[in-house]
């Protein structure tokens, strides 16, 4: 070939490459992923899936595709998070130590496997328990004695000392998850990847960077979902995820943070589909501190910041007030409890008194992923004002976590997302779980607190139990370890067929309930 | 010629192996890991070191890197921590994707920027300035545009507002449309900054070679300005650009990471944060090594080139 010919061909393949691209990109139709037959639910994921084998799952929207694949002998309810029947028909306890649960005959396993039975149920503590599991959840099954069958509908199950929020931990949730033995041994170490339940919907294709995507299961005992095919939409960016949802490229989007979005998705008249406190945020003290010691400098901290009104400044819809670490819908909640207006003149007070009147500098340790936010940018001028100078150390999100897990800080803040009031109330001020064995990252010790706190667990009498679960928030909020700071609300918005979009308690949807108009 | 390329596969092993070292060390120098990233909010004290015991984090830190050396030896690239799927399964479907924005943004790019520059040249040396200068601002003002700022710029136009483009959705190669169409933003993003380099670049080259005497002599005889212009001034140009071609490849590669986020493209640059975020270490050691792998691929092919256009360069 020539050197002219050879510039020629050069030229002519450009020109190809930009004849074929060009008029594509300017005939562009838009948008629309092809679909089969039936409906289809077009949802954004928000993160990257990490894996759905219920002993080792972890964070909330794992737990969601978990949540629609899987069932627990006790399940929640969409509206109330009130403790409902699941794969156990009905169950009793007339101790709190012995549980007899009641199986429903005829549900189906996932791909075949066959029906559910006793042994499944057997086979599921016994995984979680397998210290060759390695299951970071086989402390909640601490109490548990024995498990038995002794028919293929019955499970008994004996623990160790009374426990009045049992049910909680057989629900459909982490180490509650029912799952079945062969499917297991034949997923090998793709167990993560291959989950088998008994749930609405089953996995049946998934690319960790891209897409997962679930099926109707037509045997399920409640019936098939209304919807065919869930398609979960890989979409990190929210502002991304908005405009999918407005261009009609999603039909939900997995939940959205930012207040700029909802109000924009609120005019165009989409469905927002939220569900209000869904978990507290708090400020957590780290009581080894000198200063942090004083339980008049943490008051302090409380009075200080005139949190309504960041809120209704910032983001109205996003975060509503806390007053307590537990939130109104759990049913042990208590409203008898101290509480903290915004009081300046009484945090100067609280801090004089405690000898800090010339103030203090104090560091709290942060994810800088989001920056500095507008409502901390506030909370740092309010207590500036009573002489509290709070110095962020920003951090990036892997670092956060361990320093906060390991308690190297010095203030810290966290969300307390549970369902079980015993998994807020143990884990965070249970002497037990001081950081770094556990989440009380205050290191937090009342031994008050500690006796009434063991004994609510285990009392029978439901009235008792709740009296004592009230004295056990009272103290709790006197001796302050953890501010709470604000409530999260949770936004899960949807173009406007779309209906029964309700997130329950753990953050979940349930998407047997969801359907397209 | 053999000797050049027995050279670069030495330089290639010397390479990776300085790469793998410095990064299997520095990822483990910043605090946190794979098992905190992972658990996030949910555990911590025993239930985390489970998890870390599990993850193989607790093995000490030279029984890790020589696991990992002798992996590669026997092209045993591993399971990732986090999500333990074939790091080679998710390379396979992540890097075709980022290669094809990569190369399709800087054929586009090239296809645009050369004639462009081209012409700025000639308007400069004839002194028609105001064309010149319309021709070389707008290129400083495109290449400061960050990209993720235009990335979202051109998602609202055309995906929200014209509806020509989907801002997500899979990539499937089965359907090329449906690749062109996902691809086609993130493409003319990144080639946005790329023709504003390159255009610059080459009214600078051109620019340099039309007051040579080559080219005046082919102007004297008689050849038409096109032909003297692409012909012998863009020719005699060329080395610089292809220089400046070849670094941008590369910075593509890099730079396809935040447009890949904004457009959610499930290719090699949302592999690499996602590993980096979650502290996967063997994720992120085998995608550096395939990182350099590319880069020293990229400079063996820009070295070729020269020599196809210049064969006065010895190897």
């Amino acid at each position: 070939m020539t050197k002219s010919k050879k510039t020629k061909a050069m030229i002519l393949l450009s020109a190809s490459y930009l004849a074929l691209t060009i008029p594509a990109v300017l005939i562009a139709p838009g948008n629309a992923m092809a679909t089969g037959p039936g409906k289809t639910l077009n949802i954004r994921f928000y993160d990257d899936p990490a894996g759905f084998d219920p002993t080792n799952i972890f964070r909330i929207e794992n737990e969601n595709i978990a949540f629609n694949i899987f069932s627990g002998l006790t399940s929640y309810d969409s509206q109330t998070a009130a403790i409902i029947p699941d794969l156990a028909e009905s169950w009793h306890s007339d101790d709190n130590i012995v549980w007899t649960f009641n199986l429903r005959r005829g549900v189906q396993w996932h791909h075949g496997y066959g029906e559910f039975t006793a042994a499944d149920v057997l086979y599921t503590f016994e995984r979680n328990m397998d210290p060759e599991t390695a299951s970071p959840y086989v402390s909640r099954l601490a109490n548990v004695v024995s498990v038995e069958a002794p028919d293929d509908y019955t499970v008994i199950i004996t623990l160790n000392g009374p426990d009045g929020n049992f049910l909680h931990t057989v629900a459909n949730y982490h180490q509650g998850m029912i799952v079945n033995r062969e499917a297991i041994l034949d997923a090998g170490q793709d167990v993560r990847w291959r989950p088998v339940g008994t749930g609405p919907f089953y996995l049946d294709d998934l690319d960790v960077n891209s897409y997962i995507i679930l099926k109707r299961h037509e045997d399920y005992f409640r019936g098939p979902a209304p919807i065919e095919t869930l398609n979960f939409r890989i979409i990190k960016d929210e502002q991304t995820a908005t405009i999918a949802l407005r261009n009609g490229e999603v039909d939900v989007v997995m939940r959205s943070n930012r207040q700029q979005n909802i109000d924009t998705l609120r005019e165009a008249g989409f469905k927002l589909n939220r569900t209000d406190d869904l978990f507290p945020s708090v400020r957590i003290f780290n009581l080894d501190h000198p200063v942090l010691s004083d339980v008049r400098v943490r008051q302090a901290f409380a009075y200080a910041i005139d949190y309504p009104t960041i809120i209704n400044a910032v983001t109205p819809d996003i975060y509503g007030t806390a007053s307590s670490i537990l939130m109104p819908w759990m049913d042990v909640y208590c409203d008898d409890i101290p509480t903290y207006s915004y009081d300046p003149d009484k945090a100067r007070a609280l801090l004089e008194e405690a000898g800090y009147g010339a103030g203090f500098t104090i560091r709290q340790l942060s994810a800088a992923s989001g920056g500095v936010p507008p409502d901390v940018q506030f909370e740092m001028d309010f207590l500036a004002q009573v002489g509290i100078d709070l110095q962020l150390e920003l951090v990036d999100a892997p670092t956060f976590n361990q320093r906060r897990n390991s308690g190297e800080f010095e203030l810290a803040g966290r969300g307390i997302p549970a369902i079980n009031p015993d998994m807020v109330l143990f884990a965070y001020l249970h002497p037990d779980n001081k950081a770094p064995a556990g989440l009380n990252g205050a290191r937090y010790h009342n031994p008050e607190l500690t006796a009434l706190l063991e004994g609510a667990q285990a009392e029978v009498d439901p009235e008792k139990r709740l009296e004592m679960y009230c004295e056990v928030q009272r103290i709790a909020m006197t001796d302050l370890p953890y501010q709470p700071i604000r409530t999260w609300n949770a936004f899960w918005p949807s173009a406007p067929n779309v209906t029964g979009v309700t997130v329950n308690m753990l953050s979940q949807v349930n998407y047997f309930e969801v359907d397209i108009e | 010629m053999l000797a050049y390329s027995l050279k670069k596969l030495l330089q290639l092993v010397v390479t990776t192996i300085g790469v793998v070292t410095l990064v299997f060390f520095a990822m483990r120098l910043i605090p946190g890991d794979a098992a905190a990233a992972m658990a996030g909010d949910t555990l911590s004290g025993a239930a985390l070191e489970r998890l870390r015991e599990q993850m193989g984090l607790n093995e000490p830190l030279f029984v890790q890197f020589w696991n990992f050396l002798r992996n590669l030896l026997i092209f045993d690239l591993g399971r990732t921590m986090t999500t333990n799927l074939p790091v080679s399964d998710l390379i396979k479907s992540a890097a075709p994707i980022t290669l094809s924005i990569a190369l399709a943004t800087i054929v586009l790019a090239i296809a645009i920027a050369i004639p462009l520059g081209t012409m700025a040249a000639y308007m400069a040396h004839k002194g028609h300035k105001t064309l010149d200068n319309l021709i070389t601002g707008l290129a400083m003002i495109i290449a400061l545009m960050p990209s993720f700022w235009t990335a979202l710029v051109f998602l609202l136009i055309f995906s929200l507002t014209l509806g020509w483009f989907p801002a997500s959705g899979a990539i499937s190669w089965d359907d090329p449309y449906s690749v062109m169409m996902r691809l086609a933003l993130p493409i003319l993003v990144l080639s946005m900054s790329q023709v504003a380099i390159l255009s610059r670049m080459t009214r600078t080259a051109v620019l340099d070679v039309l007051s040579e005497d080559y080219v005046r002599t082919a102007r004297a005889m008689g050849w038409s300005e096109l032909r003297v212009l692409f012909r012998h001034a863009l020719k005699n140009a060329a080395l610089p650009i292809v220089t400046v071609v070849g670094l941008s490849f590369g910075n593509l590669l890099n730079g396809t990471v935040i447009v890949e986020a904004i457009f959610t493209i499930p290719g090699i640059g949302t592999v690499l944060i996602n590993g980096i975020n979650s502290r996967d270490y063997q994720l992120v050691q085998v995608l550096m090594i395939f990182y350099a792998l590319l880069f020293v691929f990229i400079n063996f092919a820009t070295d070729i080139l020269y020599r196809a256009l210049d064969p006065r360069v010895k190897f």
